[in-house]
């Protein structure tokens, strides 16, 4: 087996919370935070180039631990270790898609492609060669110079995929990438995905809510439970490679592998459900997050 | 064919109308004495009138001196109150809401109503009335300014962190061109009050300017040149408008088209 790239180590987060009376995650830890607990005592490997899928309820914390991936959030406790250096914030090792695109609407594709590699320093025209070559390498040819307002949600995700792969990162963070698709469409690209990491070789965590999807993609998938987010299990799909085949969906070993894991899913979703409508009920816990930047201290959805 | 010759020209037309059939009853209303032509000049001779006005340049020296104070009191505003909404809107947003309730009430205060004051202070000299542009001008720009930082979406500032970019390149890259929209929307509405306000100031005090052509045909009783003068302003400002939103077009280049009329 091939080296570990990915190290999470004990990762706590919690949130700052308001009114969370009768809530069973709020807290007061050994450090002395106060609040919610997100994600409670997460330990997970990633071998380079594996291919994982995170998978747990709404509110789990799947997405923040993403985002503590990408160094976009830190832990209240624990540590991040990419080939063994402790992460420290956001960086080029790592590109990240996002659900909503995330595109920014007054670039044309082939300088959305290009934001990373200018942050890198790259010259004008090797960024150019090398957006076009992502751009060619998710089907997009010829759209460089449209802008994200004339592309239809599949389109845009494969533009934020060109984007997260053009800085040549190592290692692919998804978040929920394909949640905000038609399922058509969203099958396409789970092929898509699938060969353009069989052609680069990068490391991908990715996040869905999607059974299905997690088990069609990924070599691991990753079940976490609902709030405080833990890792309940750990499975691994040896279902054959290349999965390109539409009915490898409808095989008796698919079957076999989404019946387990709904097993596992079940008791987290329905609990999920309870801590929600308790929430609604309590008056509603206000989230307060880190700020994203200092330019927004008051916005950040973490969960 | 030729009916569908026809529907295309009317077609084209259609907005015309209304324009039209007003400048013929206007026209004719006077002429054959319905209204007292004393009061309400007919199109005909009002046209004339401005023809003499063009033909000594009269007319332009004033459009001049007010499209200048316009635009002077106007770019002093923008470079004043959009550096100051994105320091407040980005690095002091606590301060900005602090401030927010002051500032509504100053931009509530008809910067008509402080021209006296302005003159105490500035003399009746081109500053009087470049004040006026730039008081009433720069609440709506701050305002906006301030609003367009705060809601520039946090999935642009989240995406351009998870490549690496600092402080300086999410302001230049992801601030800057995320709130320009909104920001433009501001300026064109200052622009709007300004020219309204400036032209009343000028009625008051100015040598030249289409609101002192107002005031001076009224005060020497030449009603054409009055209606000269009204309409050029309402020419003027319409084409300001045109202007501000060619202005946007040109800068915005990537927005879905959004009605521009």
């Amino acid at each position: 087996m091939m080296s570990t790239k990915i190290k999470a180590e004990s990762i706590y987060r919690i949130y700052k919370v308001r009114n969370v009376e009768g809530d069973n995650s709020h807290i007061t830890n050994h450090n002395g935070h106060e609040g919610l607990l997100a994600l409670d005592n997460v330990n997970l490997e990633i071998k380079q180039g594996e291919f994982v899928a995170l998978v747990g309820p709404s509110g789990c914390g799947k997405s923040t631990f993403l985002d503590i991936l990408g160094g976009l959030a830190t832990p209240n406790s624990g540590d991040i270790y990419i080939d063994g250096k402790p992460v420290k914030g956001p960086g080029l090792d790592r590109g990240i898609v996002f659900q909503g695109y995330a595109l920014f609407p007054w670039r044309t594709i082939q300088h959305n492609i290009e934001f990373g590699l200018e942050i890198k320093g790259i010259p004008k025209n090797e960024r150019k060669d090398i957006a076009l070559k992502y751009l060619k390498l998710v089907g997009l040819e010829g759209f460089e110079n449209r802008y994200p307002y004339e592309l239809s949600g599949g389109m845009k995700q494969r533009v934020a995929i060109a984007r997260a792969l053009a800085f040549d990162p190592e290692i692919l963070l998804m978040d929920e990438p394909f949640g905000a698709l038609d399922a058509q469409t969203r099958e396409v690209l789970q092929i898509e995905l699938l060969r353009i990491w069989e052609e680069t070789h990068k490391t991908i965590v990715f996040v869905t809510h999607s059974i299905d999807e997690a088990i069609f993609l990924a070599d691991r998938v990753v079940i976490m439970t609902a709030r405080p987010g833990k890792i309940k299990s750990d499975i691994r799909i040896d279902l054959p490679r290349p999965r390109l085949e539409g009915d490898l969906k409808s095989s008796p070993e698919f079957a076999r592998y989404r019946h387990e894991l709904w097993e596992l899913l079940r008791d987290e979703v329905d609990k999920a459900e309870e801590q929600a409508s308790e929430n609604i009920r309590g008056a509603a816990a206000h989230q307060e997050e880190k700020p994203a930047a200092a330019w927004q201290p008051q916005k950040q959805s973490a969960v | 064919m030729a009916k569908n010759w026809l529907t295309d020209i009317n077609d084209k037309l259609l907005n015309w109308y209304g324009i039209v059939g007003f400048l013929i009853l206007w026209q004719i209303a006077p002429t054959i004495g319905l209204i007292d032509p004393q009061f309400i000049s007919p199109p005909t001779t009002i046209i004339a009138y401005a023809w003499t006005l063009m033909e000594t340049g009269d007319l332009f020296i004033h459009m001049a001196a007010s499209l200048q104070r316009t635009f002077l009191g106007l770019f002093l505003a923008v470079i004043t109150a959009v550096p100051l909404g994105f320091i407040l809107g980005g690095w002091f947003p606590g301060v900005a809401k602090f401030l927010r309730p002051l500032m509504s009430l100053l931009g509530q205060i008809n910067a008509f109503s402080l021209f006296p004051i302005f003159i105490l202070f500035f003399g009746i000299g081109e500053v009087v009335k470049i004040s006026i542009i730039y008081w009433s001008s720069i609440w709506p720009i701050l305002f906006t300014t301030i609003a367009a930082v705060q809601h520039v979406e946090p999935i642009f500032i989240k995406s351009a962190r998870s490549m690496g970019a600092g402080r300086g390149t999410i302001f230049f890259k992801v601030i800057l061109p995320g709130s320009a929209p909104a920001i433009f929307t501001g300026i064109r509405m200052g622009t709007n009050v300004a020219f309204l306000m400036l032209i009343a100031a000028e009625m008051i005090g100015a040598s030249a300017g289409l609101g002192w052509l107002v005031h001076n045909a009224s005060m020497n009783n030449v009603i054409p040149r009055l209606y000269v003068a009204t309409v050029s302003i309402a020419l003027l400002g319409m084409g300001l408008n045109y202007f501000m939103r060619w202005l946007e077009s040109t800068l915005v280049t990537w927005k879905e088209e959004t009605a521009v009329e």
